[in-house]
């Protein structure tokens, strides 16, 4: 028996359907789109980090040649609404600012005026002729700072730079912790910028006659910034289009709705013309999104076997001075205390939470946004096992939830199930060969030459089960798609995500052609456009595509199948169950001489109409989130450090992991081999650095080291699959690689440096020397 | 000022009257309209806007469009063949090497100068050629496997 149709193309590496047009320089990203009558619009920014405004001379730019318009925060009044939180979320802080800087300035890159001219360099010229004067502010730094009462709240409406606060028990922690062996760790990451090889930017084209605003956007969620431009510029709804081109990357940092996207899409509309604007990289380091800034103390209880009991974690995070809106300051907190005890057998948990606000750029979502978790647990299972003498993998092995113990609620609240975690770290334990390793460390060290091995073992919730987002505290809806059979028999499903990199014009018509049993050029996949694409309020992020894309496109899919089979069987005289699709021909199961061509029943429906049906043959479909979904998995390296430099090497480095069935296994090792790419910059290089009055220092790729092909190592990939738990058993690694990489190359640096205490990443040579100074090597 | 400059850019000879400071980069995509170079960094890391000059790689947000007055230009879009994409092309298309599509231009036009140097060349060479490129997406495997694809059917 051959295989059926619908597996045809899932589970194969087939050509991407972006790649003609990429590789061909055929690619539309935003600063490849021109308008008639468009001008250029440059932002002034603030070049101090906290001051009162008081003096912006524009008198000088205003008579440059091409200069037609400056938008202050004066002109905006009346046309775009201040800015907040939402009303609605609890227990945090909602100081409100002006979309551009009004009267105070609170980071170096906050944006003051809009300058808008024929060309970019004129508006550019103009913005160097605008003299600012500012009266300079003690500034806020860092956590302890925005802690010291003494120093100054960033706004007028909030008492402290305290934003939010949070405390929750989950079990027993006092009972747990009473008369328990404790182990300790602390960790401050480096903030961090999630560096999208495209910068932000966006084209707002305002029709002065309709009113219509079409806004072209680098966005991840073009619904979620439809919805915030519509009400920030009382906008009608029906009259506010956000279209997606081609995006460069964004990895979170295009989930936001930018002020400066506000402010663009006002100027266009007071200026009566389409106004451009595509940041720089300087201005994409300084004012665009951080994250990962934070600092972390955790304490476990455990008993002398190295059970953990419980954990004890304390989370500070520094948002910056402005929320990146749509997100609350207290988004993140949420998801790493849901996250934390991972796969493991943690029963209870002390959580505390508090989040600040200081002189710097906004915290945004960065792939992986509660990564810190994975971080400091599997730093701290280490420190465990040198506690008690154990090996590291030992007890994990121990402490990691079986699959025999599945379904088990976390101590926090969601569900694990069909979680691998243990058969992972078996895996990878087995490829890296720790018994021949250790030896190899020994050889080598009687050399001189340290060598480590770790491991970190996590899960992300990609898309998660049904009860994770209520355990947050947060609702997420359902997944829609629509498919739409053409003319001429062909198909079009349209998505709500929003790819930039992730190749979903591949991966959904995969799922499309194999469930409609067409070739797979004759399905396209359209996304990016609210005007025709399903709402979503985040579009592609949080690792959802892969479960709920892909089963909002197999159901709208299948419906429309359905629908055609229906049809062919009042045409055939044949019951529909008795019909398939093969290659684009519907015909009685293996009677390919009576078979019918897709065009034929699409041409006599779109012509004769369809009984009950309006519109041709098209079907919205929403998926609901199945049970189980939870990718993850174990990573080991092997790293040397040199104690003469301090630098670090990654000489191997293993994956094993679980996300269900691959729908294109290239595409997926190209998720999970960029999201390690990220987590080794955070651990070695990344750093967006301020220094003690918050200037910022880490401008350009001169300053802030993105790794390149010399530091990122060939990464072996292997993957597990538990029993599907669903019919749709895809499930995401956007994220998992991100997460897993810092934990485990601190462990591997550790290891190699016979358990050192490491607190900070990146782990710079001078860091690493000063460790190898302290372990006395 | 404007300076009159001629140039052949992917075998077409163009002349334009260009502002003294206006890069190649700017000069290719917004006179040209030759999108398929872009943008990343405009300080010379990134290598997105890596374009070929006389044979050798430049980054165009570095070089002045008047300093290519009497050059040969070759950019991504010079790499197709009969209007279908070349070899190079063909093997990242095979091997999955981009995903984003941003910094494509540059590696491709990178590794086309590798190639023309050194058409067998090893891993670490190729590791080593691409060094000057940053992507964000891929973690540089798939890009490194696809010029070794490349350079074994005879890019």
């Amino acid at each position: 028996m051959s295989a059926p149709a619908a597996a045809r193309f899932v589970g194969t590496s087939v050509r991407r359907v972006e790649d003609d047009r990429i590789l061909s320089g055929r690619g539309r990203y935003i600063d490849d789109i021109r308008l008639p009558r468009m001008l250029h619009g440059v932002f002034l920014r603030s070049s101090i980090p906290h001051g009162r405004l008081t003096g912006v001379d524009l008198d000088a730019a205003r008579g440059l040649d091409g200069v037609v318009a400056i938008i202050t925060a004066a002109e905006l009044e009346g046309v775009a609404h201040p800015l907040s939180t939402r009303p609605d979320v609890p227990d945090v802080a909602r100081p409100v600012f002006t979309v551009l800087a009004s009267d105070r300035v609170r980071h170096v890159g906050d944006p003051i005026a809009l300058i808008l001219a024929e060309t970019r360099h004129q508006a550019e010229d103009a913005r160097d002729a605008i003299v600012v004067d500012y009266e300079p502010l003690e500034t806020v730094a860092s956590i302890e700072q925005a802690e010291d009462p003494a120093r100054p709240s960033l706004f007028d409406d909030t008492d402290s730079n305290l934003l939010y606060t949070e405390a929750t028990d989950y079990g027993d922690p006092d009972g747990a912790f009473a008369g328990a062996r404790v182990v300790r760790a602390s960790f401050a990451p480096a903030r961090v910028a999630h560096v999208p090889m495209e910068c932000r930017g966006g084209v707002a084209d305002h029709h002065p006659g309709t009113g219509e605003l079409v806004y072209y956007a680098t966005t991840q969620s073009p619904h979620a910034l439809k919805l915030g431009l519509s009400g920030v510029l009382s906008q009608p709804a029906e009259k506010l289009r956000v279209i997606t081109p081609d995006v460069g990357g964004a990895f979170g940092q295009k989930a936001m709705l930018n002020r400066e996207d506000i402010v663009v899409c006002a100027a266009s509309k007071l200026a009566g013309r389409p106004v451009k604007w595509v940041e720089d990289r300087i201005e994409n380091m300084t004012a665009a999104t951080h994250a990962r800034s934070e600092t972390v103390e955790i304490a476990a209880a455990i008993d002398d076997d190295g059970a953990i009991l419980a954990l004890d974690v304390n989370l500070k995070i520094d948002v910056g001075a402005y929320p990146a809106l749509p997100f609350p300051p207290s988004f993140l907190g949420p998801i790493v205390r849901t996250m934390v005890t991972g796969p493991y057998r943690i029963e209870h948990l002390r959580w505390a939470n508090t989040v600040f606000q200081t002189n710097k750029a906004s915290y945004g979502t960065y792939r992986g946004p509660w990564a810190i978790e994975s971080l400091v647990r599997e730093v701290l299972i280490d420190r465990i096992a040198y506690e008690l003498g154990l090996d590291p993998v030992e007890v994990r092995r121990r402490n990691l939830v079986r699959m025999d113990e599945q379904p088990r609620k976390m101590a926090t609240g969601p569900t694990l199930e069909g979680v691998m975690a243990l058969e992972t770290l078996e895996r990878a334990s087995e490829l890296i060969d720790q018994d021949s390793f250790r030896r190899e460390q020994a050889d080598a060290r009687a050399q001189g030459k340290l060598l480590g091995l770790g491991f970190a073992t996590y899960i992300e919730p990609a898309p998660g089960p049904p009860d994770f987002m209520s355990s947050v505290g947060m609702q997420l809806p359902d997944e829609r798609a629509v498919a739409r059979l053409e003319i001429d028999g062909h198909l079009t499903v349209i998505t709500a995500q929003a790819p930039h990199g992730q190749s979903h014009e591949t991966t959904l018509a995969q799922v499309a052609a194999s469930e409609f049993g067409v070739p797979l050029e004759h399905v396209r996949v359209v996304h990016g456009d609210t005007q025709q694409t399903p709402f979503s309020i985040i579009g592609t992020g949080g690792s959802r595509a892969a479960t709920m894309a892909s089963g909002a496109a197999l159901h709208a899919t299948r419906a429309v199948k359905d629908k055609v089979l229906e049809m062919a069987g009042n045409m055939l005289e044949i019951s529909p169950g008795d019909l398939e699709i093969v290659d684009a021909v519907v015909m009685p199961k293996g009677d390919a001489e009576r078979g019918i061509p897709l065009a034929q029943i699409a041409m006599a429906a779109y012509f004769m109409g369809v009984e009950g049906e309006d519109d041709g043959l098209r079907s919205t479909a929403i998926y609901h989130q199945p049970p189980g979904g939870w990718s993850g998995g174990t990573h080991a390296c092997i790293v040397e450090v040199d104690p003469q430099t301090g630098v670090v090497e990654i000489k191997r480095y293993v994956v094993v992991e679980d996300c269900g069935e691959l729908i294109h296994p290239a595409i997926v090792e190209g998720q999970i081999r960029g999201g390690i790419a990220q987590g080794i910059g955070i651990a070695l290089l990344e750093n967006a650095l301020y220094d003690e009055e918050a200037n910022f220092l880490a401008g350009t790729f001169m300053d802030y080291l993105v790794p390149t092909s010399m530091e990122i190592p060939t990464i072996e990939i292997e993957h597990l699959h538990s029993e599907p738990l669903a019919e749709v058993n895809y499930r995401g690694v956007g994220e998992g690689g991100t997460i897993a990489a810092p934990p485990v190359i601190v462990n591997a640096v550790a290891d190699a440096l016979g358990g050192a205490s490491i607190g900070v990443v990146p782990m710079t040579p001078e860091y690493v020397l000063a460790l190898v100074d302290e372990a006395g090597i | 000022m404007s300076v009159q400059v001629s140039l052949t850019v992917n075998g077409v000879e163009r002349s334009a009257a260009v502002e003294e400071r206006r890069t190649l980069a700017d000069f290719l995509r917004e006179e040209l309209g030759l999108t398929g170079t872009h943008l990343g960094c405009e300080h010379g890391i990134c290598g997105s806007c890596t374009v070929i000059v006389d044979g050798v790689s430049a980054r165009s947000c570095l070089m002045l469009a008047v300093q290519a007055d009497g050059a040969e230009v070759t950019t991504i879009e010079g790499l197709l063949e009969g209007g279908e994409l070349g070899v190079l092309q063909q093997a990242c298309r095979d091997s999955h090497a981009f995903q984003c599509g941003y910094c494509t231009p540059g590696f491709l036009m990178t590794a086309t100068e590798l190639l023309s140097e050194n058409p067998n060349p090893t891993e670490s060479e190729v590791r080593e050629a691409i060094s000057g490129n940053l992507c964000r997406c891929t973690g540089y495997e798939s890009i490194v496997q696809a010029i070794l694809l490349a350079a074994e059917r005879g890019a």
